[in-house]
């Protein structure tokens, strides 16, 4: 009975410890992480705050008090192309330092190609699945195709010139498009793919850092006008497909920021 | 040997699950118990967080509900936490301003303390002073304006109570009563109000029908274009109600109170509040962390056309040009109706919240 049970517990231990990558890998293996980096042109955006001072392509005044950004399915493709997904989603809030670096990735040294993906697919953009986006009021109304938030980028603008009592406010909300708000609403995948190009692992602790250049959002393809398009986006479809195309250009490996 | 070597990894093992509490030689043996999570909740929400170093144990419970309705934690004895955090409202006030001890208010409305278990962000109080329960719950006892009184006073009072030393005894495995450890009983007891029987939780599990006047409350609270709430208020994917978080929500052109912005000096936080949970709001009026609106009508007119500007309002509040998104009799009306399915009537007269003294 003892014997059993030993075994049993033996049995349970193997295969924790075998969860993610076989024994010899595991020797091999090397701690990396991924960092998130924001930056508005030149300059490095790590707080929010409330003063106005970038301005866009458009040639607009902003200021940015909050951006959350969902990113989905980060993976390591080796030389022989055996793709290891690290992990399913991730949550980036500018305001919540622990949220900024993906952390427990254990990959073996070498070259890898790195991807990951805006937002959620299609497939795996489910209302109400994953409990601690949930929590975090990230989801989007079923009127407005349900789901989940890929970013939530806010603010303040001003236009050139112009000196109003009241600064104007934006919400740059972006999700799956949708088209025909409500109860018969169709959505379209808006998420974007992001291939960040080669990397490679060293023995020892590695940091790869990617940088959201927040100013492309607002320029290429398309300039973006915050005095037309500010606010009630996520039912906009036109203005999610414009966002879609402006996000293709927004990521970048950054390994030598911030050092 | 391969059996010797399982048995000496069993050892380790169960060496590995004891390693925290080295209170076993002290021969006391609390009996573990969890939060009774809702359908809905382990549904939708992640797990309660309960912090490794304070497990809830039935005795800690028991101890903890005994201190919250416990009035010797005040100076002169004639307030306990109860006083200003009453079951009927959702272990809120239905005043303004609470008064403490020496009758003097306070300047903030008392906070309903529900399913704070499930708040991941432990940010505490409307200007999210406190970054633990553990750590709020020291404050209200000290604080000059609610129960004025001192530590060592408090400490020393439950310990000469024999009733308190045993219920130490038994919560903690130690007869010595300390400041912590009140926080700590206090903190699991509080952690097992837990509020999910609402008509709208019902209604989600598929066991009750909305009015179609609460279903098109509901379209408003989720309509960009109209109540646009659930930026802030939650959804019904997130049945708290709430996403914890601090926003300026157009109350004010000048602010008396910086809220967030006074504890962290950021005058980019300047004006903002906790988002309050919009669950049991049958029972927590006055609204808002003054306690300014009496009605819900007048926090749905707030919303409609009463919004001002101030530096550090949310942009979400993108109508303040206007005043507000201008709902129409109907969509108020409908807006209300819905609110008030988001209140529990089970939770006050909940056995396990009762005063027990
Ligand atoms: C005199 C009235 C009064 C008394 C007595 C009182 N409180 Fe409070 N409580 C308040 C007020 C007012 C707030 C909001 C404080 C703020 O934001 O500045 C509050 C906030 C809280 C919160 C924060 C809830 C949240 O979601 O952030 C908790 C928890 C709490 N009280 C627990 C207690 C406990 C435990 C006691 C007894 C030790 C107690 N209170 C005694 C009035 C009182
Ligand atoms: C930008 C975030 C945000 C949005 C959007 C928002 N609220 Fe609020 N709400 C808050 C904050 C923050 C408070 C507390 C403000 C304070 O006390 O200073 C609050 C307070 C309330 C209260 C008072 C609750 C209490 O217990 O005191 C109610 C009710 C409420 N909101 C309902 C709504 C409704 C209905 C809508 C949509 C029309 C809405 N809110 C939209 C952030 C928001």
């Amino acid at each position: 009975m003892f014997k059993k049970a030993a075994f049993l517990v033996l049995l349970v231990l193997s295969f924790m410890a075998c969860d993610k990558n076989d024994d010899d890998q595991a020797q091999q293996n090397t701690p990396v992480s991924v960092g998130f980096l924001h930056s508005f042109y030149e300059d490095e955006v790590s707080v929010s705050s409330n003063t106005i001072q970038y301005t866009n392509g458009f040639g607009t005044s902003l200021s940015i008090t909050r951006l959350r950004y969902l990113i989905s399915q980060v993976s390591f493709t080796n030389q022989d192309g055996i793709k290891t997904l690290v992990k399913d989603y991730h949550l980036v809030d500018l305001s919540q330092d622990n949220s900024l670096t993906i952390n427990d990735i254990l990959l073996p040294p070498g070259a890898y190609n790195l991807k990951m993906r805006f937002g959620f697919t299609e497939a795996t953009n489910t209302s109400s699945i994953y409990p601690d986006l949930n929590a975090a009021s990230w989801n989007v109304p079923e009127n407005l195709g349900g789901g989940y938030h890929y970013m939530q980028l806010e603010g303040r603008w001003l236009d050139p010139g112009d000196t109003p009592d009241e600064p104007y406010l934006y919400a740059y909300h972006t999700i799956s498009a949708v088209q025909n708000p409500g109860p018969e609403n169709t959505r379209e995948d808006t998420s974007i793919e992001i291939d960040l190009g080669e990397i490679t692992v060293t023995q020892g602790a590695t940091q790869i850092n990617v940088n959201m250049h927040i100013d492309q959002w607002f320029e290429n393809p398309n300039l973006w006008n915050l005095s037309e398009l500010n606010g009630l986006l996520m039912g906009n479809y036109t203005a999610q497909k414009m966002m879609q195309e402006n996000g293709q250009n927004v990521f970048s490996l950054a390994s030598n920021m911030g050092d | 040997m391969t059996q010797k070597i399982l048995f000496i990894f069993c050892l380790l093992c169960i060496a590995i699950s004891c390693g925290e509490d080295d209170n076993e030689n002290q021969g006391y043996s609390p009996t573990p118990v969890s939060i009774v999570v809702p359908a809905i909740f382990s549904q939708l929400l992640p797990a309660p967080e309960i912090p490794i170093n304070n497990p809830l144990t039935q005795e800690g419970v028991a101890l903890g509900r005994a201190l919250f309705y416990e009035k010797k934690l005040s100076a002169d004895n004639t307030l306990a936490c109860a006083g200003c955090h009453k079951p009927n409202q959702s272990f809120s006030d239905q005043r303004r301003y609470s008064i403490g001890i020496d009758g003097i208010a306070g300047f903030r409305n008392s906070m309903p303390i529900v399913n704070i278990a499930w708040n991941t962000n432990n940010k505490f109080n409307w200007d999210g002073s406190a970054n633990s329960l553990e750590e709020q719950v020291l404050e209200p006892v000290i604080n000059e304006i609610e129960m004025h009184n001192t530590w060592p006073n408090v400490e020393q009072t439950l310990q000469t109570d024999p009733r308190y030393v045993t219920a130490f005894s038994n919560a903690f495995g130690t007869s010595t009563i300390s400041q912590e450890l009140v926080a700590k009983a206090l903190a699991q007891f509080i952690r097992t109000l837990v509020s999910g029987n609402t008509k709208f939780d019902n209604y989600l599990l598929g066991q009750a029908t909305l009015t179609p006047q609460e279903e098109q409350g509901l379209a408003v609270f989720l309509d960009e274009n109209r109540g646009d709430c659930f930026h802030c208020h939650g959804s019904p994917s997130n049945p708290l109600w709430t996403d914890n978080d601090f926003h300026n929500n157009g109350l004010d052109e000048d602010f008396t109170d910086l809220g967030l912005g006074d504890i962290t000096g950021d005058p980019a936080q300047f004006g903002l509040f906790k988002s309050p949970s919009l669950r049991n709001l049958a029972y927590t009026a006055p609204y808002m962390h003054d306690g300014r609106f009496q009605t819900l009508d007048q926090v749905i007119d707030h919303y409609s056309e009463g919004l001002v500007f101030s530096p550090t309002i949310d942009p979400l509040m993108k109508t303040v040009a206007q005043g507000g998104v201008q709902l129409t009799p109907q969509d108020k009306a409908a807006l209300k109706a819905f609110l008030l399915t988001l209140s529990d009537p089970s939770l006050a007269s909940n056995p396990a919240y009762q005063n027990p003294n």
